[in-house]
């Protein structure tokens, strides 16, 4: 079995040659083609959607979200918080960072400067 | 004061979660009058943030914000009259000149508003949002795509998400140092886990918590959840007994998956046709079940209902048939398609009746006996009922028409 990782509404090449299934894929509610970059995979139920199409053809996704404080890659699988999460989101926080002390003053400050640039740039 | 209102976010960015959301938001916001669009229509669960996201937006960009709750203004002549006066006033001519009122409608909790026993309820809400005098916002926890179809075609809908309890730690440890209590780590952890992504619900728990509540006896995180949600979640177990646990939680919601999941194994592309049988045939047999503990009030076949439901759905996720997200299929199956059933029936029923001078039902009765005892297998049953009956003629009729024996 082969693992690929993804992350959330950023798009990516599957390495299969998927045939017949791509329609099948691209009717999953969540899963986007878009031609010459590949498919965006919006939410985490989307993927297990697909990957329950992949799965026979011996390759799994695996599914990352982005750290909104220091922008690491996050695997929902290995979150100790995986068993009442529903997954439904394309940021989180990685553990160091929400064990820090001042986590809630990083975050804000994160989303703040977000905000601004965002509110310049429009 | 409510901690939920008192720490409610001042800005957009200390709205914590849904970023994907606020930023939509937030561009509708700076280009609404221009925008093909209505208003924006922001549709969640509770506890997540849709109000506090508009009135922190209003305030960062501001607006004054008139609110308008469902429950306490339903009918057109009340919206009309409580905000109707601002789409006049505010008109492009004023907005051009720079006197335009800096306002911002929110209609909260639109769903409650129902087209048919509101009359005229929703139709005054787009009255106003089509004069584009003020940005209009509405929220809804869930929506009906046939009720409020009107909404969902004129407005921008925003989707908001429940937050994951990394986020909800977030929200409850800066309401803890502010409030600076004496908690650890480990309650606000266990705080966050049991709020299922409902921030209202985990700072109402930290509060009960605060004022020496028992936080093991507040609530079970599996009970009585959102059908969505239940659905979403049993759809990504692979464990029969972590199914049945969750279904025997929500027993509330079992005839909607029992419909659901019928649905989805009808129409699932990847199930094999043999697997698809063999489900339908349990589920027509819950279905039996479900209309004796209905019927009798036989509640000791519901242990047996409960049984064979997580065994079709830990079956159906094996075989790759999983709820895929689409909330109201059973609402569409009920509703849409056996409208079409019914209607195709009452156009052939008028017709056959008004051809033999009958009344409809008369002839559905009838007809719908001559059809079944036409089967072969009845051929002497059913020459005895048309004997008993008098219905020789009716079965010639129903084959000249063509009424097959399905």
């Amino acid at each position: 079995m082969e693992y690929q990782t993804i992350r959330y509404g950023e798009p990516f090449q599957i390495r299969r040659r998927l045939g017949n299934l791509f329609k099948d894929i691209v009717r999953i509610k969540g899963v986007e083609y878009e031609r010459g970059k590949g498919f965006i995979v919006r939410d985490y139920y989307a993927l297990t959607n697909l990957n329950k199409i992949l799965i026979r053809m011996g390759l799994i996704l695996t599914p990352m979200v982005k750290c909104v404080i220091c922008d690491k890659n996050i695997e929902c699988e290995k979150c100790s918080f995986t068993d009442v999460c529903l997954k439904d989101v394309t940021t989180c926080l990685c553990d160091e960072c929400l064990y820090s002390d001042d986590v809630v003053e990083k975050y804000l400050s994160t989303s703040r400067g977000y905000f601004e640039d965002f509110r310049r740039s429009i | 004061m409510n901690w939920t209102e008192k720490y409610r976010p001042k800005t957009i960015s200390e709205v914590i979660g849904n970023e994907l959301s606020k930023k939509r938001l937030v561009e509708w916001l700076n280009n609404w009058r221009f925008s093909k669009k209505l208003g924006a229509l922001l549709i969640g669960p509770p506890g997540i943030g849709k109000t506090a996201t508009v009135y922190a937006l209003a305030s960062d960009f501001g607006y004054h914000v008139i609110e308008l709750n469902a429950s306490d203004y339903r009918t057109a002549n009340k919206i009309i009259e409580k905000v109707g006066f601002i789409a006049y006033e505010n008109t492009l001519e004023s907005y051009i000149s720079g006197k335009t009122k800096k306002v911002l409608i929110f209609f909260d909790e639109i769903d409650g508003i129902d087209p048919k026993e509101d009359r005229g309820g929703l139709d005054a809400v787009i009255k106003i949002s089509s004069k584009k005098a003020v940005p209009v916002i509405a929220s809804a926890n869930f929506i009906d795509p046939i009720k409020h179809k009107i909404l969902l075609d004129n407005f921008e809908v925003i989707e908001f998400r429940k937050l994951t309890p990394k986020q909800i730690y977030i929200i409850i440890k800066r309401i803890s140092e502010l409030e600076k209590l004496d908690l650890d780590d480990d309650t606000l952890i266990e705080i966050s886990r049991r709020s299922m992504g409902d921030a209202r619900l985990a700072i109402n728990i930290l509060y009960t918590v605060h004022v020496g509540g028992d936080i093991n006896v507040i609530l079970n995180p599996f009970e009585n959840m959102p059908i969505d949600v239940l659905l979403r979640r049993i759809s990504s177990l692979s464990n029969q007994q972590e199914i049945k646990t969750l279904l025997d939680s929500n027993s509330n919601h079992w005839e909607d998956v029992l419909y659901i999941y019928f649905d989805i194994i009808t129409r699932s592309p990847v199930i094999k046709p043999d697997r698809r049988a063999n489900l339908l045939e349990h589920i027509s047999i819950l279905d039996m079940i479900n209309g004796m503990i209905k019927r009798n009030r036989a509640y000791f076949l519901m242990k047996y209902f409960s049984a064979i439901l997580s065994w079709i759905v830990y079956q159906s996720n094996r075989w790759g048939a999983v709820y895929d997200g689409r909330i109201p299929e059973y609402r569409l199956y009920t509703y849409v398609l056996n409208k079409d059933i019914r209607v195709e029936l009452e156009e052939l029923l008028n017709k056959y009746g008004n051809r033999l001078h009958e009344s409809k039902r008369k002839f559905f009765f009838e007809s719908l006996l001559v059809a079944v005892l036409s089967n072969p297998k009845y051929e002497n049953l059913l020459n005895w009922t048309l004997k008993i009956y008098g219905l020789d003629d009716k079965l010639k009729v129903v084959k000249k028409y063509g009424v097959s024996n399905d």
